[in-house]
């Protein structure tokens, strides 16, 4: 069953006098449990993809469907509480609270979906057990290497039970030790809790580990191969 | 969890945070001090001239204030007296005559005002014997009298000196008569110290052959701010054909206006100082706003409602102030009743300038909770206002482009 389904996608910026179609038209669906990376050269538009799927831009045209709510009908307070409670955000440059240790960084997304202390303290733990942070608990992003801020990261986008995870760039920052070490953690969580991990990335190593790879130029899908 | 982040925050650049409560502090201090001298200085002016001599509220015939001679002075009654007492919250009633005479001692000549006044009821409310530097008190049946030592100092008159008084009495009598000086007080207006004669009721009414004349009644009441409720009511009960209650305000409507054109010019010097804290307040909020948007945008794009992250940003400024007013209030307390109790003495020029007014040359502080509390509001409400454009700001975030900053 889709819980993504794109129709006919499109967005288009106005540049001066030039108009830029950055998503031109594109067709796409993802199931539950996929690990799909999104690739293209630069101001191909996956990025401007990830963004409408994340509900943080608009479409010009066409539609996004997730889990039977279209999200072009939500609006700005509903689209937020929709990301909160549905979709779980990796950002290439960690985007951790710098005021908040590991701990407090992957408890506040669940402190905002109003769950209780109790239940926050065990995930929040259980989580950064599972990214292999079990002993940086009240350390603050400063203390951390950018590897293990983009493991606090992953474990952040997962405190809120989302049903898929967008990864923009995620390895774009990290060293390859840390990378392998990331794609690991998180090859891990979709293949044993099934969670679904949807990448727009540069990154060789990102591709050869996704299950799906989507192609895109010049804001329209070229290939979409599942391997 | 808000406040925690809005806590943490505050501490991320230390030094700014520091800067901005000390501005507070400084505010809150400095336009506390300053009203509460202000304010002070008001109190003692109208506690001097008003509070401590006139009474807040007088009756006179109804054409005595203007005209102000013996022959537009009250027939005392024990029916009149009991009418006013009668009045909730008057606790009483001072009868006074008063006019000007001639004092003279040896080659010394003055003009003097001479004020009959009840000794014991009088004290109570003037504390004049309190301001006696030398001699004693004088009772109700006495014949000596009570000068101000500027005027004994003019005169050349000591204790056990006598002086002489000439002057117009009821309905064109001549007032003539030898008083032994009893005391020498000193009156806090040096005005009045330089021209006061103050006399036992019936003595003086005996010197302007005006037995029970008064020429104003002095009513006595504990809070001053019921002063113009009591004159209303007065006026409602006493025949007013003959009678007419003022209060100090219209009594001496130049200080009135003195007190609100200095009030002005404070309250405008006081915003001037608020406009200054405002932008240092605005300025600290929009810089912490401008360097986290990529912060909020991502707080946002995780499932931070945009009200939520305005209450945290709002905490940050509240908290910064809070603490820059509570330590405000705290160092402006101790100063405030410091100077109250050990007012700033003025001398040379300013001194005299200000004694021609009639007033003593210090400046006391008014221990008022509401000055402090005032200032406190104002300051907090500054906050909100200045915070304003930044978290509209925030209102207006795009997520996406802040993302990329």
């Amino acid at each position: 069953m889709s819980i993504i389904q794109i129709e006919n996608l499109k967005k288009t910026y106005r540049e001066t006098e030039v108009e830029v179609h950055a998503v031109n038209g594109i067709d796409l669906s993802f199931e539950s449990g996929e690990f799909a990376a999104i690739v293209g050269p630069s101001g191909s538009g996956k990025t401007t993809l990830l963004n409408m799927i994340g509900g943080l831009d608009s479409p010009t045209e066409g539609k996004i469907i997730i889990n039977n709510t279209n999200i072009g009908n939500l609006n700005a307070s509903q689209i937020i509480d929709f990301r909160l409670w549905n979709i779980g955000f990796v950002f290439q440059s960690y985007n951790l609270i710098p005021v908040l240790t590991a701990k407090e960084n992957v408890e506040f997304i669940m402190h905002l979906q109003g769950r209780k202390k109790q239940e926050r303290e065990q995930r929040t733990k259980d989580l950064l057990t599972s990214v292999g942070l079990g002993d940086r608990l009240n350390s603050r992003p400063s203390q951390l290497s950018g590897g293990q801020q983009q493991r606090v990261a992953v474990a952040r986008a997962l405190a809120s039970k989302p049903k898929f995870v967008l990864a923009d760039e995620p390895t774009a920052n990290l060293d390859s030790k840390s990378t392998e070490n990331l794609l690991d953690i998180m090859e891990k969580l979709n293949r044993d809790e099934n969670i679904t991990f949807i990448f727009s990335t540069h990154d060789a190593r990102v591709v050869k580990k996704a299950r799906r790879v989507i192609t895109i130029e010049d804001g329209k899908v070229v290939s979409d191969e599942v391997k | 969890m808000n406040l925690r982040i809005a806590w943490r925050n505050i501490w991320r650049n230390k030094k700014r945070s520091l800067i901005t409560i000390s501005s507070v502090i400084l505010a809150v201090v400095l336009a506390t001090f300053t009203r509460s001298f202000q304010e002070g200085s008001y109190e003692l002016m109208i506690e001097n001239a008003i509070g401590k001599f006139s009474g807040y509220v007088q009756v006179h015939q109804k054409d005595y204030w203007e005209d102000k001679t013996l022959d537009n002075g009250i027939d005392v009654s024990d029916s009149l007296l009991h009418q006013i007492v009668s009045i909730p919250n008057i606790e009483g009633v001072n009868i006074r005559i008063e006019s000007f005479s001639l004092a003279s001692n040896r080659n010394n000549t003055k003009g003097t005002l001479v004020m009959g006044i009840e000794p014991e009821k009088e004290d109570s409310l003037i504390d004049l014997s309190k301001k006696i530097i030398k001699g004693k008190y004088f009772g109700n049946l006495d014949q000596g009298i009570l000068i101000g030592s500027k005027l004994a100092q003019y005169l050349e008159l000591d204790v056990g000196d006598s002086l002489v008084l000439m002057g117009q009495g009821h309905w064109g009598n001549t007032a003539v008569g030898v008083f032994p000086v009893k005391g020498i007080v000193k009156m806090p207006a040096p005005n009045i110290d330089r021209q006061i004669v103050f006399m036992p009721l019936k003595t003086a009414q005996e010197y302007f052959s005006y037995p029970n004349g008064a020429t104003s009644l002095v009513i006595k009441f504990k809070d001053a701010d019921l002063t113009q409720e009591i004159c209303n009511m007065l006026n409602s009960s006493l025949d007013t054909t003959q009678y007419k209650a003022m209060s100090w305000q219209k009594m001496s409507p130049e200080m009135l206006q003195q007190i609100q054109s200095d009030r002005i010019s404070g309250v405008m010097m006081l915003n001037i100082l608020y406009m200054i804290i405002a932008f240092g307040i605005f300025g600290t909020v929009l810089m912490m706003t401008e360097e986290r948007k990529r912060e909020f945008a991502m707080m946002i794009a995780i499932g931070m409602q945009k009200t939520k992250l305005i209450i945290i940003t709002l905490y940050e400024a509240l908290i910064m102030n809070a603490l820059g007013i509570i330590i405000g209030i705290a160092l402006s307390i101790p100063l405030v009743v410091y100077y109250h109790y050990y007012p700033i003495e003025m001398s040379g020029e300013m001194a005299k300038s200000i004694e021609k007014f009639g007033m003593e040359p210090v400046l006391p502080t008014i221990i008022s909770f509401k000055i402090v509390i005032n200032q406190a509001l104002t300051v907090l409400i500054i906050t909100i206002v200045a915070a304003a454009y930044p978290l509209w700001s925030i209102l207006k975030l795009n997520v996406i482009r802040a993302l990329r900053r």
